[in-house]
């Protein structure tokens, strides 16, 4: 009797052991899915950030004044475009 | 022996705790009994105290618990996006750091503290002054701290220096589109503009999550489910980025050329009512925040109203027109030049003799316009200058719109029909204007505006029948031609039609002497119209002050710009400058 009462207080202690153990794995796995949650909005926010800055290096205004200045390029007008019409019949209009 | 025996008369009345006399205690029985007692009483406290917490109590204890570890994490909903009709983004909200400080924790004689000023581009003298109240507990000592400096400022490890998340909208474009878009405060809350008339829509929600966290601060657990942010939607305007730099960069040019206070261009698309552009100068950088003060926040081409001048004289051609009462080529005598009306005179700039209706508009002739305005009642006159838009509001979105002034017609007096058929003694903003000549462009019909990105084409209400607008439209091409008031206005390869307008500024009671608003409305091609542009400069005063001069250049460049963006073909034959015979390369 008391041998059985030994092996079952045993196998509470280690069940015991293992909950603790395994909720304690749960917690650090937790936390890295929490960490990895806040990665995932860090790098989405990053990646806005470029996005914004790319857009800012291809705002008009930059665009036209790297283009006039550094590149003496000039500003496109019907007389030196030529306008093609394409043969599909649904475009009608060509983009110069 | 007197003590043995005491010994022996104390263990008749206490406990033997040994078989051996030797040890014996002399401990009195009463006291024993009082310590089993007293230890009875101690496990009965015991277990009424943990009935009480574990039952009568449980939810106080098992509150108070929680609020040691358990903490609500607010989820901030990112703001949308504010994007143009490409899908190019106007306004964004990217993560900075707001950093703040507790003033006690932070030694004031830390080198690092001028490597923080220099960083946060503040002199040092500020910071320290920011500083100085020991006995605040936080303070910020700058907000919305670009990323790459904030992590600059981390690594210098300052004590009593932290930071906080928060969210700095940015804007691409900058000046050019400075007014439409608006801008946000630091709680990322819209304060003009777009980002004002639709914050709640952009706003979005935020989630809350309730979580569990350890001693180092780590989230264990979650308690309950996560509420998800809501983020804002994207907003996508009728705006296209390049036409309003471009009708910004014209506005600003003939500004700064004429030496002017301020102009406002606005570019419809005649088609779907969208507005492409809405340009003011001067215009306002709503990134940097310290000046986002002052009068530049105004988007004048909504927001201030001004007598129109010779703009409204195509509206009367077109409803004496409508009514029968003249054709295009109907002969009407203006000379002497002058017209008296109730005691006052009405006169043209130049003396013209018999003119036809159509020249009446290409000379901008004010008697031959009062003649035919005086045909009219003045119940007729009101009702289609309100049904154009006049005295109302434009249905825009936007803070501070006006509606402009138009008196109701029972009031009007003669002399005032006769001004207000060449737009004196009534007002509207040039938004309005634009608006208005949504009509011509229409074949007769007023269609609703839209800020918003809007492809199918837009239903009008009809103010006159097609042959009227056709007839007007051909009025304006002549305007905007040689021997018309805007022969700046042409432009290369597509037709043009519009009216100039040079209106004196009001001042006080009467008109000012040299302040002048110069403007031109127009659309094109005239054949079918696709764009509908507005331009006004306001007080030249680099000796031009006519609208065709002033502002006629603007609106040439900027509907050439337009067209052309558009994908429209020129509709008028270009004298080709491209070298068409083949070179043969080689490698």
């Amino acid at each position: 009797m008391i041998r059985l009462n030994l092996v079952l207080l045993l196998g509470v202690l280690v069940s015991a052991f293992y909950l603790v153990h395994i909720q304690y794995g749960s917690r650090q796995l937790y936390t890295a899915l929490d960490r990895s949650k806040s990665q995932t909005l860090k790098l989405d926010a990053e990646h806005e950030q470029l996005v914004v800055q790319k857009r800012a290096q291809a705002a008009s205004a930059r665009v036209q004044q790297l283009a006039t200045r550094e590149l003496q390029m000039r500003q496109v007008t019907p007389g030196i475009t030529e306008y093609v019409s394409l043969p599909d019949a649904t475009a009608t209009e060509a983009r110069p | 022996m007197s003590r043995r025996h005491n010994a022996d008369r104390g263990a008749s009345r206490s406990i033997n705790y040994s078989a051996s006399p030797l040890l014996a205690s002399k401990t009195p029985m009463w006291r024993s009994k009082f310590i089993v007692a007293a230890l009875a009483v101690a496990f009965a406290a015991l277990a009424g105290r943990a009935a009480y917490v574990q039952v009568f109590g449980n939810d106080f204890f098992q509150r108070q618990g929680e609020v040691r570890f358990a903490r609500t994490l607010e989820l901030p909903a990112n703001r949308g996006r504010v994007l143009d009709r490409n899908g190019l983004i106007l306004a964004s909200s990217v993560v900075a750091q707001g950093i703040w400080a507790i003033p006690e924790d932070v030694d004031k004689a830390n080198s690092k503290l001028s490597e923080l000023a220099e960083l946060l581009e503040m002199p040092l003298t500020d910071l320290k002054k920011r500083l100085e109240n020991e006995d605040k507990t936080f303070v910020w000592v700058k907000r919305q701290v670009d990323e790459p400096v904030a992590k600059q400022i981390a690594a210098l490890a300052i004590e009593g220096i932290y930071q906080r998340r928060e969210y700095k909208r940015e804007y691409p474009e900058g000046e050019a589109a400075a007014h439409v878009v608006g801008f946000t405060n630091v709680e990322d809350r819209g304060q003009e503009g777009v980002e004002l008339a639709f914050n709640q829509q952009l706003s979005g929600k935020n989630g809350s999550r309730r979580v569990i966290k350890d001693r180092l601060g780590r989230v264990v657990e979650d308690v309950r489910d996560v509420i998800p942010p809501l983020d804002g939607p994207d907003l996508q305007l009728s705006i296209d980025s390049k036409v309003q730099y471009f009708a910004y960069q014209k506005v600003r040019e003939a500004v700064l050329s004429n030496k002017a206070r301020a102009g406002s261009a606005v570019v419809l698309d005649a088609v779907t009512g969208e507005v492409l552009a809405l340009a003011n100068y001067p215009s306002f950088d709503p990134n940097r925040r310290r000046n986002l003060t002052g009068e530049q926040l105004r988007n004048r081409a909504l927001t201030d109203s001004f007598e129109p001048g010779s703009i409204m004289k195509p509206l009367i051609a077109a409803m004496a027109l409508e009514r029968g009462m003249v054709k295009p080529t109907t002969p009407i005598q203006t000379a002497p030049g002058r017209i008296q009306i109730g005691g006052s005179t009405i006169s043209d700039s130049h003396q013209h003799g018999v003119l036809t209706v159509n020249e009446i508009i290409q000379k901008s002739s004010n008697v031959g316009t009062v003649k035919m305005a005086m045909q009219m009642q003045p119940r007729e006159m009101w009702e289609t200058f309100a049904q154009a838009g006049f005295g109302q509001k434009p249905q825009l979105p936007f803070p501070g719109v006006v509606s402009g002034r138009l008196r109701p017609y029972a009031s009007w007096r003669p002399i005032e029909q006769a001004t207000m058929s060449y737009g004196y003694g009534l007002s509207a903003s040039l938004f309005q204007l634009a608006h208005a000549y949504t009509i011509f462009a229409r074949d007769g019909e007023l269609i609703p505006i839209s800020m918003l990105k809007n492809e199918a084409p837009a239903d009008g209400v009809r103010v006159f029948s097609e042959e009227t607008a056709r007839a007007v439209r051909q009025m304006l091409q002549m305007a905007a031609t040689t021997g018309g008031t805007a022969p700046q206005a042409q432009t290369m390869g597509y037709s043009v039609g519009g009216k100039t307008g040079t209106a004196r500024k009001q001042e006080g009671k009467g008109y000012a002497q040299n302040k002048y608003r110069a403007f031109f409305v127009g659309l094109a091609p005239v054949e079918s119209p696709r764009i509908v542009v507005a331009v006004m400069i306001d007080e030249p005063t680099n000796g031009a002050y006519y609208g065709g001069v002033v502002a006629g250049p603007v609106f040439s460049q900027t509907v050439q710009q337009t067209l052309r963006i558009l994908g429209v073909q020129p509709d008028m034959s270009v004298k080709p400058q491209i070298v068409t015979t083949f070179v043969e390369e080689s490698f």
